[in-house]
């Protein structure tokens, strides 16, 4: 396994850039998810990383070797593709052992390799069939093995669980978390599900509009998201943002919506204190809002929407301002919709965004 | 309600039946006057079904010793070497090609796609006398390449656009997963996209076969020469000079008609993949 090194990649389509200026180190042994909406430009990076694309501008290295213009076989990588790209007229045994074929390894050690990654992928039993006689779950093993079969220098996988339904989904993303900490390989996994990527990864790359937002461990992702874009994108339900006026009244400094005030606490004060703007984004999750049904001390009035029973936890969502702010009550708590509510943010653990440039103030 | 619905389908019954009869009544004829003496095909009232069957006119034509047989067996040599030649060249440029349009963004790519069809657009004959011209200066009229070249330009245009279609529902990614897996992008076609193509390059060989096989108009003009002559030509020629032995001929049409037949029976299933191929999402 080795380390992979992105320095300034850009990739352009004529005037159009997909990916711009993405700079990020993956080290050996980690697994790295890169998320974003569609579009985004992390499936480009990723085919960037393979060689399947040429490359715009700026370096990529892995291990040491700068890889710029070698040919994806050159690079000594394997990926997952999303529809898995099993070789359709090939056998599974086939599968698996052809990229061992394209290296020319001798016959015996090939079908000692194929039978080990048979066996520890639970597929033996498949060996002889064709892929189109395989379940999803099956394939996806397959695609994994024929990955896994030649100890590449990295895995590059590209939304490899996306086809799968719900349950089999959370029962693969359990599997490959285990096979990465099996194998201390170096994954760097594509997928538009920051849920995937929150809960297998070692750090994750957000991704918007071609370039980087946020590259840092999810838990760092999650309590700090450099700006609104990273803050709404990862966590679900989303993180509930509101666009407030700051009001400055000598050395105290508050919030102020539709007829009410919430005043700041020192620290959040001095952030307020640092937009460019007299607009300041507020940021909260819905685990940090208290949800009260009379008027509190710095409290935000605000009119429930709609009521989402899940089961273990509620959410509620409450007109503020405007916008829409999702809170969360235990299940046992009766709210209904159309009745006056008080909001009690947590200001230890509250976001505030500068509303020109979108960023975190700190 | 239902009694009418009953009427739209036997009405939709008896039409197929009519059509069935058209197109298959002639064949039988042929097939039956072919095993008819020449006396008993000219007959009137005809004999509906030959009253003394008779294998005479096939041994005649397959035997080569006799003149008549010398001369069908070498016609249909001719042919056969045409139209194989123009089938094979055709798909040696049509896979690359085909693979080329649905593969690569390259400038001028819309623009040569739509001017491979151009030639599609105009009826045949229309290219004889440039095409006459063409090979003249070439050197090539009373040789075979000149009538390969031709239907080369005939065949081609289709055959690409068959092809194409198949590659572009041959996904992507698996050659990008034989190109990791370690092949350079010529092996991951030659290995991965080919045999995956094979149907495809079977059906358009089917079309570029026949297309060739059938082809009256140039063959009658370019050739002159009795030896050179192709079967639709030859058959044609060859009978006027015997006034007209309606057997002999028929015999002459069911053996020319063998090899498309077959060809058709044993490929269909490819032949009706290609056609409809990317026509529903699998």
């Amino acid at each position: 396994m080795a380390k992979v090194t992105l320095e300034n990649v850009v990739k352009t389509y004529g005037p159009v850039t997909a990916v711009g200026d993405v700079s990020f180190t993956v080290q050996d042994g980690e697994f790295v998810a890169l998320v974003g909406p569609s579009g985004c430009g992390k499936t480009t990076t990723l085919n960037l990383i393979a060689g399947l694309i040429p490359i715009s501008g700026g370096n990529i290295r892995i291990g040491d070797k700068l890889v710029n213009d070698l040919d994806p076989k050159d690079r000594d990588i394997a990926m997952v593709f999303q529809n898995y790209a099993l070789y359709p007229n090939k056998t599974v045994a086939k599968n698996l052992a052809f990229p061992l074929q394209m290296r020319r390894l001798p016959k015996d050690e090939i079908a000692r390799k194929v039978a080990e990654a048979a066996r520890v992928l639970d597929i033996t039993h498949l060996l002889e069939r064709k892929p189109r006689e395989l379940s999803g779950g099956q394939q996806q093993r397959v695609a994994l093995g024929r990955a896994l079969v030649r100890d590449p220098r990295a895995f590059l996988m590209d939304e490899p669980l996306s086809n799968l339904d719900a349950k089999l989904r959370v029962q693969m993303r359990t599997e490959l978390k285990r096979f990465h900490q099996d194998l201390k390989a170096t994954i760097i996994y594509v997928t538009h599900d920051q849920l995937e990527a929150v809960t297998m990864a070692d750090k994750m790359a957000v991704m918007n509009g071609g370039t980087l937002q946020q590259y840092d461990s999810p838990k760092n992702v999650f309590d700090h998201p450099v700006n609104t874009f990273v803050a709404s994108f990862v966590g679900s339900p989303a993180m509930s943002l509101v666009p407030l006026r700051r009001v400055v009244e000598g050395d105290a400094v508050a919030l102020a919506g539709d007829g009410w005030q919430m005043p700041l606490s020192p620290a959040n004060a001095r952030k307020a204190l640092s937009a460019k703007s007299d607009t300041v984004i507020l940021g909260a999750r819905h685990s940090t809002i208290a949800l009260h049904d009379g008027p509190r001390e710095g409290a935000v009035p605000g009119r429930v929407y709609t009521v989402e029973p899940t089961g273990d936890v509620t959410f509620v969502q409450v007109h503020v301002d405007g916008a829409i702010v999702i809170a969360s009550l235990a299940p046992d708590v009766a709210v209904r919709s159309d009745t006056n509510v008080w909001l009690g943010f947590d200001q230890s653990r509250m976001h505030l965004f500068d509303c020109e440039t979108q960023m975190a103030l700190t | 309600m239902s009694g009418r619905v009953d009427g739209w389908r036997w009405a939709g019954r008896v039409f197929l039946v009519l059509i069935l009869l058209f197109t298959a009544v002639p064949m039988v004829w042929m097939l039956l006057t072919s095993i008819k003496s020449q006396f008993a095909a000219m007959q009137y009232p005809p004999q509906w079904w030959p009253k003394e069957p008779t294998l005479e006119n096939y041994t005649k034509l397959l035997d080569p010793t006799n003149p008549v047989g010398n001369d069908f067996l070498r016609y249909m040599w001719n042919s056969f070497y045409v139209s194989l030649a123009t089938t094979v060249l055709g798909v040696a440029v049509a896979v690359p090609a085909a693979y080329a349009f649905s593969r690569f963004r390259f400038p001028g790519r819309t623009f040569l796609f739509f001017a491979v069809l151009l030639r599609n657009m105009f009826p045949a004959v229309v290219f004889l006398m440039p095409l006459f011209i063409l090979m003249r200066w070439l050197g090539l009229v009373g040789t075979h390449g000149s009538l390969i070249l031709t239907y080369l330009t005939f065949g081609l245009p289709l055959s690409i656009w068959l092809l194409k279609g198949f590659y572009d529902n041959i996904p992507i990614q698996l050659e990008q997963a034989a190109r990791i897996d370690g092949a350079t992008r010529f092996q991951a076609f030659l290995l991965i996209v080919m045999p995956l193509s094979v149907p495809g390059i079977l059906a358009t060989s089917i079309f570029s076969f026949i297309g060739a096989w059938n082809e009256y108009v140039y063959a009658a003009t370019f050739l002159n020469r009795q030896d050179q002559l192709t079967l639709p030509v030859g058959i044609q020629r060859f009978f006027a000079e015997f006034a007209t032995d309606w057997p002999g001929l028929m015999a002459a049409t069911f053996l020319m008609s063998v090899p498309v037949v077959v060809l058709f029976l044993i490929l269909q299933r490819y032949f009706v993949r290609a056609l409809t191929e990317g026509a529903v999402k699998s």
